[in-house]
Formats: structure tokens, sequence, C-alpha cells
């Protein structure tokens, strides 16, 4: 797979500004997106209030994130539940494939699970021998092109369909065309005999809760139905910060996450799974493994504003307002987090080293802090991100500039100064390629306003 | 198993959050207030109407009748012989034998490796939602979790005594049990989806169609 | 806002009123944009405010603080702080709503300082940006401008959803005799400046740019105003390089337009 890196971003993003099949499939999704979500939240006369809720409920549970995370553990495995803890990646891909070749596992469904992707999970089974199917169409597409997702709710929105259609007719040989309604039938088909055939189904959560130890998974297709109910085996993988303290705060955020997702009132299905079946009778999987994923989250409990990433509950809403998105689509962030709140948490999950680019890929402009449903001050953490990176990573040329020109402006001589010069400046040099390519400069006044004002 | 994860774990919990604690002093408080968000006036719009309507408005079929015989006619119209699978709720087994039909094959509650050959299946609900046209399917309650999910025709009986205002009231009732049901389901019309340039449809995995009969008397 | 619980007095009708306000000019009009500082006293003093500029101001320190440059960004704000806390005006008035949303982070950019958060917070709770100050604080609506044309509004980020600035510019827009206004499409939608984001990533810039710029060019206007000089650059700096004849004017130089 031909991952962009996350250090190559302004590339990356170039590269996506030239191709105009896909600046035309995201300008189609992010506007449907962003229209019927604006519907949906209109409809809810309480939106607002919803949003304060939901941004309460999830400060509280992340202030105490410990012990929730303990009750909804101890409930869970009062149900039959077993839990697995991985610190890391790495720690729960192994848990993972152990699983799996501890019940001589030789086909696993998967849905749709942004947690798994993080953690490259498939390919850790693969290399293990296990044949992974996604089942998800999303992410079934995107695994027949062998590429990442590009979106958090819509992993293959950057494909048309025609190049869908393409894929199909090379890796399924299914006659070309692109009607919609036959694409997902052949893939129903074709998915079909797996999910009957596997031995291990793995999802995501959306929300764990604490109070009684029930996963919580929504969906439309069908296929996390499927995957949860047909194998033998149930493995769950889900971030510690899932966790929600009461079944009653369903009703908080089945409201806001599908209206913020896609403007729908409710998703096709919901499952509810607590624990394992009651008899050996019953229909449903015989074992229910819940792993529990770090991997770098608890470390941004450590500041009340970077805590607030936690709370995020993957909608995609603020990818679909974001107008650096809307422009160059999820691959260019090199992250299966993109947009806003990936321009967050990947430096943080993944450290500054590589992502160092992406909270500088903003022009804070705060179009998802108005659309996040958990009310995340998005720009106040991209701004908080640059001043841990800037002094650090900021390129020696950039932070003697600013060194400068603090001095400048603390010195009014200095400043009249610097203008006379850029005056001079601007007549001989071609200023700042960077604006010049695409804009015009407005050039310095000949005389400026503190000049204008002691004329007077 | 793997204690050292779970102790790791909970102590980066702990001593992340007590570094953050200076910090959280001097945030100013933006005042996220806990407060009970719906309250959802009630409402005068009948509420087996009130379910056709949301059902229908997410490409669901449904049809209001009186009684078992209402609910036998529908199940005439709606099926086309075939092979049909029912849970084990014995009231879906007797209605189906008051309607003539002519089935290919009755299953019932086929296991995993049966139920791919049927053509429709039929239940009965638990609950059922009628500001969002959803069903609630208890797992523990009816054996229905495969019948209402793989054939590409799913068939639900309800009666009007089951159907709840508000989502909300659903959950209440759910969490009433002092052991939670290990699996519960929320269906809300036919299987979707909208992965291909967002555009709509109809029939993935789950079921194709949706056909919720109420029995609006009972 | 911060700004809302000061105190300033009565307000009834402008003209006759007499309350002293401090001109923050910011450096981007001070260097780049001279008129705009021009017409805002212009305005404010039509209205009956008395004007007074402190020659020692420099910047709101908004580059470094944005590009994450916080030890460089503070001296320059407390310098800012100190200059304006010796100011007997009423109130600090700024054609600029991404400065004045600066000045308003100032009590962030000094959280835990127990000498300067008080001192930043009382010169945020002053400082007003100019559309804003008319309305909310003066209660003026109308400033006796008049402008012939068709024009259009872009809704500044900062301005709109720092200082929820968005009915403001409009009713004062709607008062100028002679003008057409037309809403704009997706009128709160970011030029793409964003500070060094418009020369870090010059080419995403201009890409959201042209959005803005095709919502321009269909509305059929002869002008695009809005109240922050940066955006008018960006936008203004493409319409020209298109050959546009749409001219980009700022709040404060329609407001003093006769």
């Amino acid at each position: 797979m031909n991952h962009l890196s996350s250090e190559t971003f302004g590339e990356n993003a170039k590269a996506a500004l030239a191709d105009s099949h896909l600046r035309g499939a995201l300008k189609n999704a992010t506007s449907l997106f962003g229209e019927r979500r604006k519907a949906a939240a209109a409809s809810l006369p309480n939106w607002e209030d919803l949003r304060s809720e939901a941004r309460a409920i999830k400060d509280d549970v992340l202030s105490h994130l410990d012990r929730y995370l303990e009750e909804f553990v101890g409930n869970a495995e009062s149900r039959g539940a077993k839990i697995h803890w991985a610190r890391d990646a790495a720690e729960a891909n192994s848990i993972i494939c152990d699983l799996a070749a501890e019940s001589n596992a030789r086909i696993v469904v998967k849905s749709k699970s942004m947690t798994t992707e993080e953690t490259h999970l498939n390919a850790a089974l693969e290399a293990a021998g296990m044949q992974v199917v996604e089942t998800d169409l999303g992410e079934y597409i995107i695994q027949l092109a062998d590429e990442p997702p590009s979106h958090i709710i819509a992993p293959a929105i950057h494909k048309t369909r025609g190049q869908i259609a393409e894929l199909f007719n090379a890796e399924l040989g299914m006659p070309l065309t692109d009607d919609v309604a036959r694409l997902t039938s052949t893939a129903r088909a074709t998915l079909r005999d797996r999910f009957a055939a596997a031995d291990v189904g793995i999802s995501g959560v959306n929300f764990a809760i604490a109070e009684t130890g029930t996963i919580v998974i929504v969906e439309n297709e069908g296929n996390i139905r499927l995957t949860t109910s047909l194998p033998r085996i149930h493995i769950a993988v889900m971030g510690i910060e899932k966790v929600l303290p009461r079944f009653a705060d369903l009703d908080v955020f089945l409201k806001l996450l599908p209206r913020s997702g896609t403007g729908q009132r409710l998703t096709t299905y919901q499952s509810y799974i607590t624990g394992t079946k009651r008899q050996a009778g019953d229909e449903g999987p015989e074992e229910l493994h819940i792993v529990l994923l770090d991997n770098g989250r608890s470390r941004m409990l450590a500041h009340p504003v970077t805590r607030q990433s936690l709370a995020c509950i993957r909608c995609g809403a603020c990818l679909n307002a974001c107008p650096v998105y809307q422009q160059v689509g999820g691959h260019a962030y090199g992250s299966v987090y993109p947009g806003p709140i990936g321009a967050v948490i990947t430096p943080q999950l993944m450290g500054i080293e590589k992502s160092a680019q992406l909270p500088y890929a903003s022009s804070l402009c705060g179009a998802c802090r108005e659309v996040c449903p958990v009310k995340i001050d998005i720009p106040r953490l991209l701004l908080h991100l640059r001043a841990e990176i800037a002094p650090r990573k900021g390129k020696l040329s950039e932070r003697l500039a600013f060194k400068m020109w603090a001095q400048v402006m603390m010195r009014p001589s200095l400043y009249k100064m610097g203008a006379v010069v850029g005056r001079i400046v601007q007549r001989f040099v071609p200023v700042a390629k960077a604006w010049t390519n695409g804009r015009d400069l407005r050039p310095i006044e000949s005389k400026s306003f503190h000049e204008l004002w002691s004329d007077e | 198993m793997n204690n050292t994860a779970r102790e790791d774990i909970l102590g980066s919990i702990r001593s992340h959050l007590a570094t953050s604690a200076p910090y959280d002093k001097q945030e100013v408080s933006r005042g996220f207030a806990r407060m009970n968000a719906d309250q959802n006036p009630s409402s005068s719009v009948e509420i087996c109407g009130q379910f056709k309507e949301s059902l229908e408005a997410v490409d669901g079929h449904c049809v209001i009748v009186q009684g078992d015989e209402g609910i036998a006619g529908a199940l005439t119209q709606i099926i086309r012989g075939g092979r049909v699978a029912i849970s084990d709720n014995p009231d879906v087994e007797r209605l189906l034998h008051l309607t003539d039909l002519e089935i290919d094959e009755l299953g019932i509650a086929p296991d995993a490796h049966d139920i791919f050959r049927f053509d429709v299946g039929i239940s009965s609900v638990q609950a059922a939602i009628a500001e969002t046209g959803t069903l609630v399917l208890d797992s523990t309650r009816e054996r229905h979790r495969f019948v209402s999910l793989v054939p590409p025709v799913h068939i639900a009986i309800v009666r009007a005594s089951q159907i709840y205002r508000t989502l909300g009231e659903v959950l209440t009732l759910i969490r009433k049990d002092k052991e939670i049901s290990p699996a519960v389901t929320f269906i809300t019309g036919p299987s979707r989806t909208a992965d291909i340039e967002l555009t709509l449809a109809i029939g993935v995995h789950g079921p194709q169609e949706l056909y919720v009969i109420v029995d609006e008397v009972n | 806002m911060s700004g809302e619980n000061y105190k300033i007095g009565n307000r009834q009708s402008a003209i006759g009123n007499f309350m002293k306000v401090s001109l923050f000019v910011t450096c981007l009009v001070d260097q780049l944009w001279t008129s705009v500082g021009v017409s805002s006293v212009e305005v404010l003093r039509r209205v009956g405010c008395e004007v007074e500029f402190d020659k020692r101001q420099t910047c709101c320190a908004q580059p470094a603080f944005n590009t994450g440059y916080l030890d460089e960004a503070r001296p320059v704000a407390r310098r800012f702080i100190e200059i304006f806390e010796e100011s007997k005006a009423d109130a600090i008035v700024s054609p600029s709503g991404s400065c004045t949303a600066m000045v308003h982070h100032y009590p962030q950019l000094f959280a835990g300082d127990p000498e300067w958060l008080p001192r930043a917070q009382a010169i945020a709770a002053k400082t007003y940006e100019l559309s804003s100050f008319l309305v909310r604080v003066l209660k003026v609506e109308d400033v006796g401008a008049s402008w012939q044309g068709r024009l259009t509004w872009h809704d500044a980020c900062h301005g709109l959803r720092d200082l929820n600035l968005k009915t403001e510019p409009r009713t004062l827009i709607r008062n100028v005799r002679g003008a057409e206004f037309v809403e704009l499409e997706h009128a709160d939608a970011c030029c793409g400046f964003g500070g060094t984001f418009s020369v870090k990533y010059p080419e995403i810039s201009v890409a959201i740019l042209d959005q803005k710029i095709d919502a321009i060019e269909r509305a059929g206007v002869q002008a695009v105003v809005s109240g922050d000089a940066s955006c008018l650059m960006q936008i203004g700096g493409r319409l020209s390089r298109k050959r546009s004849k749409v001219k980009v004017m700022h709040l404060a130089e329609l407001l003093s337009h006769r």
C-alpha cells in the first residue's frame, strides 16, 4: 500500500489539487454531507443544548477516565466478556493475532473500525496467515484498491463511481457499469459467503457504557450485525476514550452522532452487546473479546486543552466543514485521521516528529468548531500544538525571523524604519513568491498611518 | 492475563490527569451544563400513524391492520411463496398458518448455516419507537437475530401496545432489566449505504426490504 | 463576549454624544491600507466620538501567537497592554476582527500569570471591533454614508466566529444610501488567508480563495466589503490577478463614503 506520509503534507496537498477527479468527488461529498448535517441539526430545536450536554458528559468521563474504565471492565467481565488491555498498536495487533491463532481462524471478517486502521491490524493479521475481509462497502472498495481510507465515516469518498466501476471490473470481473445499485449488490453478493465462512468477526465500538458493560455499535449496512452475530468469536476494538457513564447517556449521543455524520435521524442499525450469550443454544458468538487501546490517548489527558481531543465521537462533520479538507481530501494528511480532528490527534498519537506540518495545515477559520457535536475547540488545539512545535521544530530562519519581528515590534523607531526599508525592498525584490504566484501584492503605503496622523 | 498492561494504562491515565490539575484551575469555566436535554412535549399525533410515517421516511414499508386476521391478510399480500424463516415466537407461526400461503420451506429459527437459503424472515418485536420508525429486538426473548438479518426480506409484526413514543423511553425500558440483555438490536428501515458518491443505495448486507405490520387494536 | 459587561453610560442618538475612543489601527492597516485607518477615524468622529491615537502602538502580536511563538508574542502583547492602559479612553476600537479577537485572547496568553492576567482581561474587556462598537455599544445603525452600486459582504472568520459579528455589519451596510446589498453565497466560508497559512500553503490558500472568487463573480457585484484588511488583501489580490472589475472595500471605507 502506498501510504502518503504526513511528513510531506505540503507536497501531498499540491498533488491532490492537481487531481480533478478527486476535487470533483470532494466537492460533491463535502457539500452534500454539509447540507444534510445542517438540515438534521436544524430539525432539533434543542441542538445547542444537546451539544453542551454531550460535552459535559465527555468532560466528566475524561476527568475520571480510570474510574469509568474500571467500572466498564468490571461490568463487561461479569457478563462474560474477556477484556484485553493494549498499551500500543503493536500490543493490540499481537493480542488480536494471538486470539485468532488460538481459535485456528483462517478467515476474519471486519466491519469498519478506524481504531484498527490506526494500528494497521489488517497487515498484522495477514502476516500471521489470516485472510482478512473488509465488509463495509467503503472499506471493501479501498481494500480492493489497496488504499488507505480518506474520510472517517466514508472511507472511499475520494473515488468517483466511474473509478469504482473500473475497480470492480478489474478486481471482480464485473461488467463495467457505474450504476450505484448494481455496484452495491455486487459487493453484497461477493461478501455474503465470507460472513458465513468466517471464524472471527472484528468490529469497532462507538460507545462503551460503564454502568452496564455494554458496547454499542452503529451502522447502516448490516455488516456489523453480521460480523458480530455469525462468527464464533467476536473481537471488539476500542480506544479507551469511548466510555460513557450511563446507558441513558446514549439518548444524547444517538441524537448527535447520526445527524452530525450523515444527516440521518438514526442509522439503520444499532447493536447493544453486553457480554456473551446466556445459554449455549442462543444465537450469537461463543466468545466476546474487548480490546482496550491506549496508543497515546492517556497522554492527552495531561492538559485541559488536549484532553478535549478525546471527546471526539468520530462523526466526520469537521472534515466536511473544513476548507482545507474540502480542497485536498484525506490522503494528503498521511493519517488514518485526516481533516481538523486528524490535524490535532495525529501529532498527539503518533508524535510530532513526522506530523509537525499538520497543525499548520489550517487557516484557523473555526468552521470545524461550529459543527463539532461535542464542541471541541479545534482552533485552540491547533494553536496549542503550534506553540509546542514552533520553538522545537520551526525552521531556523523562521525562528530567527520571529525573534527579529519581536524586537521590531517592541521599538517604534525600529518599526518605523522597518516600514521604510520595506518600501525600498519591495521595489527591487520579488517579495514572497509564495504570495505572488497566485495573487497580486498590495504595495506598502508611501506614508504609514502613523505618519499621516503626525501630519494632522 | 495482561495485568501489567492494565496497570500501566490505568497508571498512565491517573498520572496524566494529575499533571493536568493546575491547568484545569486556570481554565475559564465554559459552563457546559448537564441538564435534561430532552423534554419531549407529549404529542397528540396518533402513535401508529407516527410510526408508519417515520418508517416510510426511511424506505420501510408499513401497513396498519386490525387483529390477527388483519396480520394474516397483510402477510398474504407481502409473501410470494418461497422459503420462509420465522422466529421461535409461537405467535408468528400461528399467524402464518392463518394465511393460505403456499411456501416451499418453513424454517423455525434456522441456525447460522441454514439461514442463508431463506427468502423471507418473519419475526415479532419486543418494542418499537414511533418518533423514528424503529424496531427493538431483544435476542434473549425471541430467536430472531438471524431471521431479522440474513434473508433479503424481513417482515416484522408489531402490536400497537409495544410502540413507545421516544428513543429515550425505550432506553429506559432496556435499562430496567436488572441484568441487561446480551444482544439488543434497533432496526430503522432496510439496510442502506451512501459510500459511493454519497448516492443512496438500499439493500446492502442486511435485508433489502423491510415490511412492518402494525396491529393497531392490540 | 468580554466587552458586553463594560458600562459606558447611556447611549441614545449618535450626534452630540461625547465618548473617547483610542484607535488601535493594526500594523497591517498602518503599513498597507491607511485609508482604512483614516476612514475609521472619520466615521467615529462623525458619530460623536473623540478619537485619540497612541503613536507608540505597533502590533497586537497575532502573527507570532498564531504561528506558535509565544515567547515572542508575550512581550509584544505586554507592551500593547501597557500602552493602552495609559489611555483615558472609554474604549479601544479597531478596524479588524482578527486583531480584536487576538486582544480578546490575551487572557489565554497570560493564563496563570497573577500580574498580567487581570491586566489582560481588563484591556480585552474594553477592546472592540469597529462595527460591533458602532452597533452594540453606541447603538448606531446609520452613519450617514452613501455609495452607489451593488455590493456584497464577506464574513471574516475571526469576526464571525470569535466575536459573533454577523448582523452588525449587515445592518450598517443596509443603511448606506444607494447601495444595493446582495447576500454572498457561502458568505461565511473562509477566504483562505489564515495569516502565515497563506504563504506556508499558498496553493491550498488560493484553491480555497477561488471558491470565494467564484461566488463573488456569480453575485454580479461591483464591490465586496469585509471587516478585515487581511481578507481584503487576499480577495483583492486574486481579483486583480484575474483582471476582475470587482473592487474590494473595507467596511470603514464604505461607511465613511458620502
